[in-house]
């Protein structure tokens, strides 16, 4: 080796060079390393089991004790009886004077005694206090608990009369889930239970229980599982993410690892698979001791509704865990990464924890719900989708929004992380400012790192959220106030129609141009190489040209397929779509193609397959790298303000693949320009003139195949195309 | 830094000597490429630290006095963890496991956990693990430092491996009597500056000083 400008002596060459990706198989063992290392750590077993056996026990007997005091403080009880001779026959068994507690009971209480209100519900002669039949006044909340006295008057001579008279058997009836109906209930049969032990001595009366309704989630569910969620998650990532960091550091093993040749992010992501894993499995032992302790101290029901969880709930709380852990594991890796020991790692965490309080605290208040801006609140979000999920009502478009923005969100804080990790042993000069991670590199680079394509993906979403939204819903006032004036207003509606183009187009190239650039700036990328504008062989566009004139024919078929497979588009969709079309025809086509077909070639080609394209080669193979930008690419084109257009990815993640594909092979992002510009002019034209095609025989519309032979001609343009590139980048062009 | 210019051929040993703060440490980071130089750079099997710094990364074993362990691993899960880093091949890795185990006679080792081990233990699982992917530079920062005789002694034996493996080694200290029995070329490194460098008798003759230690200490008074 040489140091300066001296010549090289050793020549070996047995080490092949650097090849950029790690390898998966390689990269699953570094997972276990950090996960073997975290588990075999008996203090992360600490918080991992000896917590959840001995806090919950703890917590269910002051829960317990909480529930049957709040019962007994609550007003009167509201018990319905058929008759008022019935209720004579109950009165003296529920009367604290006549049937006074064991002085034990009276002590435990203080004296504070449930007392209950006797209502006659009857629904034979609808002479009734409350109204009218049982159920429904117990369904309706007007009454707690309903008893049936089964030797009724009229029933005398029924066996289910003593012959002194008394009560042989009552039936008492509560609302399926009710907690105040079943502490009345619990409260009730111990009442009668005294009663038998002074009376007969011993248990004489059959007791019929049955509860009617059906069972509903309880709120009490929905707001406590996602504090719950919240407060495991953290307990369980901290100390891990502490260790597998800033321990590094004090172990003295982080210089042997940043000497070594693997990219920080994919240690990093190593230690964020361990930390997710650690803190998922926190939340599951949490969960389940919780809900075993709640179960063996009956209160699971008082507070779900019913006898247990329902499969589709559990597995819900299970995959919600994996968001949160997902969330969380990131952000606390990206603050004990700059943390420089341990107690620095403490020192940074109990602020976090404090504060991711907060927010499920805001979503537990009234009128705070899953949707608009609240939607991708990092945080806020997960929590509502949460109570959303336990109350069996998911918003579909603000649900995918939360798990996108949140997986945005953790991205960002995973890239801020790897960012941070390891630069305490490359300065070693003392302390690193916040500032001198985020400063603007000293010498420009060629390619934006992974790390920044993660932080532009992570902007993107709620940006384009916000954007799309705000647009969508001025378009809509705007169309409503012209349908509000009477007249169809035909011009109007073009004239919106035509402005919402526009604006779309303006907001397209300000968002996806805007953030990747800004972020390129920031980080001194080389604006040529970073957005791939490289020069490529003339002749390839010709077939780039006719790829783009025959896969809108694919993209459309793949389109009506999936549609069918999703099971069609409901009327209404179809509805605006043939209204959008027939608006269509009347605009002047340019304004279609700059605004649908030459602004998103340009700028969505610059962003996916410029931008993040260029990032992400560094750490993954083509065919990865081409894979990633195409479902990114197919998923932002399902994400679209006010509704998910799921039946939009397969098709638009196929033409990414196809464009990905071109500019793999030609190196430059140009040609994909290319085919995207004729891919979408042919759809939007086809659209345009869509009245007038019918020399082939078919009356075009959204929903319709192709006629064979247009898909025939259409399969063998891209072929043709395909086999025309591959020949000629063979040899010629350097791949990136 | 400054200056800083020297070769290393297979099979030497060069020592980087200074007081505290003279910059050796930062040499030996600049070389790995952990410490950006604003100019020049380092070239191991003719690939430039500047242009390709993974790729010299992959040819350099780095040992430092420092060194950790994983203590919650086993000696052969923390040794083949780091062949992975260097993208060692599992079956390769594991031949040189053996082999550099028996060498360094911690065969018996490898199934603790490693924070069990005592220093001396520990500092030979640290020198296995700079051999692991057996990088034709090995850089040894203070690797004498804090260490009793015996761990001294297994770090001569160590050094005078790597020579007849045909390792360029670089070490940096500031114990110029363990430098003078060791090193085949010297650099003397003060504020910063490369001063002298070369083979003693070079430096003796630059010098006039027959030790290391006079030249260094006038080296400081200049």
């Amino acid at each position: 080796m040489s140091m300066g400008t001296g010549e090289t002596v050793n020549d070996r060459g047995s080490i092949p060079t650097a090849t950029t990706s790690l390898g998966y198989a390689r990269w699953r063992r570094l997972c276990k390393k950090e996960l073997l290392e975290t588990l075999r750590d008996r203090r992360t077993l600490g918080t991992l089991l000896v917590m959840p056996l001995l806090v919950y026990p703890l917590l269910s007997m002051a829960l317990n004790r909480f529930v049957l005091s709040a019962g007994v403080t609550t007003s009167a009880y509201r018990v319905g009886v058929p008759s008022e001779e019935q209720g004579n026959l109950i009165k003296p068994i529920l009367d604290p004077q006549s049937n006074p507690p064991p002085p034990a009971v009276r002590e435990v209480f203080q004296d504070q005694i449930a007392s209950f209100e006797l209502f006659v519900v009857d629904s034979r002669t609808n002479e009734t206090a409350i109204g009218d039949e049982p159920t429904s006044a117990l369904l309706r909340g007007d009454i707690d608990v309903w008893i049936n006295n089964v030797n009724a008057p009229e029933r005398r001579d029924s066996t289910d009369w003593q012959p002194d008279g008394s009560l042989r058997q009552i039936q008492i009836v509560t609302r399926e889930g009710d907690p105040n109906g079943q502490a009345a209930r619990q409260i009730l049969l111990s009442r009668l239970q005294w009663w038998e032990i002074k009376q007969f001595g011993g248990s004489r009366i059959a007791v019929d229980v049955v509860t009617v309704g059906e069972p509903s989630q309880s709120s009490v569910l929905a707001s406590i599982i996602p504090l719950v969620l919240v407060l495991m998650t953290i307990t369980g990532a901290v100390y891990p993410a502490i260790d597998l960091t800033a321990g590094e550091r004090e172990r003295g093993t982080m210089e042997a690892l940043m000497a070594s040749p693997v990219q920080p992010f994919a240690l990093l992501t190593a230690k964020y698979v361990a930390v997710i894993a650690v803190a998922m499995l926190t939340a599951i032992v949490n969960l389940a001791a919780m809900f075993i302790t709640l179960s063996v101290s009956g209160l699971l029901q008082t507070i779900t509704g019913q006898d247990g969880l329902a499969l589709f709930t559990a597995t819900a709380i299970i995959a919600l865990l994996g968001l949160f852990a997902t969330f969380f594991a990131a952000v606390l890796l990206s603050l004990t990464s700059y943390a420089r020991s341990f107690k620095e790692a403490q020192a940074y965490l109990i602020p976090v924890m404090l504060l991711s309080i907060t927010p499920a605290m805001i979503s537990l208040l009234p009128g705070v719900s899953l949707a608009g801006a609240l939607a991708v609140v990092p945080l806020i979000n997960m929590v509502l989708l949460t109570q959303a999920v336990l109350e069996g009502n998911i918003p579909p478009v603000e649900a995918t929004l939360v798990v996108l923005s949140t997986m945005g969100y953790a991205a960002a804080a995973l890239a801020v992380a790897a960012k941070l990790f390891g630069t305490e042993a490359v300065t070693r000069s003392g302390g690193v400012s916040v500032a001198a991670t985020f400063r603007r590199p000293v010498q420009p680079r060629d390619r934006p790192t992974p790390a920044m394509a993660a932080f532009v993906v992570a902007m993107l979403i709620p940006i384009y959220f916000v954007g799309s939204s705000v647009l969508i819903r001025q378009v809509g006032r705007r169309s409503s106030e012209l349908t509000n004036g009477g007249s169809e207003n035909i011009v109007g509606q073009i004239g919106l129609q035509i402005t919402s183009m526009t604006w779309s187009a303006a907001a397209l190239a300000v968002i996806f141009g805007g953030v990747p650039l800004l972020v390129a700036l920031a980080g001194r990328c080389r604006l040529r190489t970073t957005y791939r504008i490289e020069s490529f062989a003339t002749v390839t566009l010709a077939a780039t040209l006719l790829i783009g004139c025959g896969a809108w024919t694919m993209a459309h078929e793949a389109f009506v397929l999936f549609a069918n497979v999703l099971g069609g588009l409901d009327v209404d969709r179809i509805t605006r779509m043939q209204s959008m079309l027939e608006a269509w025809t009347m605009i002047p086509p340019w304004i279609i193609l700059v605004c649908l077909a030459l602004t998103p070639a340009i700028v969505e080609e610059l962003c996916f397959r410029g931008f993040l394209f260029s990032a992400l080669r560094d750490v993954l193979t083509p065919w990865k790298t081409i894979l990633v930008t195409s479902v990114l690419f197919g998923l932002f084109h399902v994400l679209t303000g006010n509704a998910l257009l799921v039946e939009r990815f397969v098709p638009t993640t196929l033409l990414g693949l196809l464009i990905g594909w071109v500019a793999y092979r030609t190196g430059s992002v140009v040609p994909g320009m290319v085919l995207h510009f004729a891919h979408n002019a042919l759809l939007t034209m086809v659209g345009h003139y869509h009245r007038r095609i019918t020399w082939f025989g078919t009356d075009f519309d959204n929903q319709t195949h192709l006629p064979l032979p247009w898909l025939i001609g259409g399969v063998t343009c891209v072929a043709a195309g395909m086999v025309v590139i591959r020949l000629l980048t063979q040899k010629t062009t350097k791949i990136p | 830094m400054d200056g800083l210019n020297f070769d290393v051929p297979a099979g030497t040993v060069y020592g980087l000597l200074g007081a505290n703060g003279a910059g050796k440490t930062t040499t030996l980071r600049m070389i790995l490429g952990l410490v950006r130089p604003d100019q020049g750079y380092a070239t191991v099997d003719e690939i430039r630290t500047d242009v390709d710094p993974t790729s010299v990364k992959m040819r350099i074993g780095f040992v430092s006095a420092t060194d950790g362990v994983y203590p919650w691993l086993s000696v052969r899960e923390m040794l083949l963890y780091f062949a992975d880093l260097y993208r060692v091949p599992p079956e390769t890795a594991q031949t040189r496991l053996r082999e550099l185990s028996h060498l360094m006679r911690i065969d018996s080792l490898l199934q603790r956990r490693a924070g069990e081990l005592s220093t001396g233990q520990r500092q030979r699982v640290t020198l296995v693990r700079g051999l692991i992917h057996d990088p034709p530079v090995m850089l040894l920062d203070e690797p004498t430092r804090g260490l009793d005789v015996v761990g001294v002694k297994t770090i001569f034996q160590y050094i005078e491996t790597l020579r007849t493996m045909g390792k360029s080694v670089v070490i940096s200290t500031h114990r110029l009597d363990e430098a003078e029995r060791l090193c085949d070329r010297f650099g003397l490194l003060h504020q910063g500056r490369l001063r002298h460098e070369g083979p003693i008798e070079s430096l003796r003759r630059q010098t006039g000083h027959q030790h290391l230690v006079e030249m260094f200490f006038e080296m400081i008074e200049q």
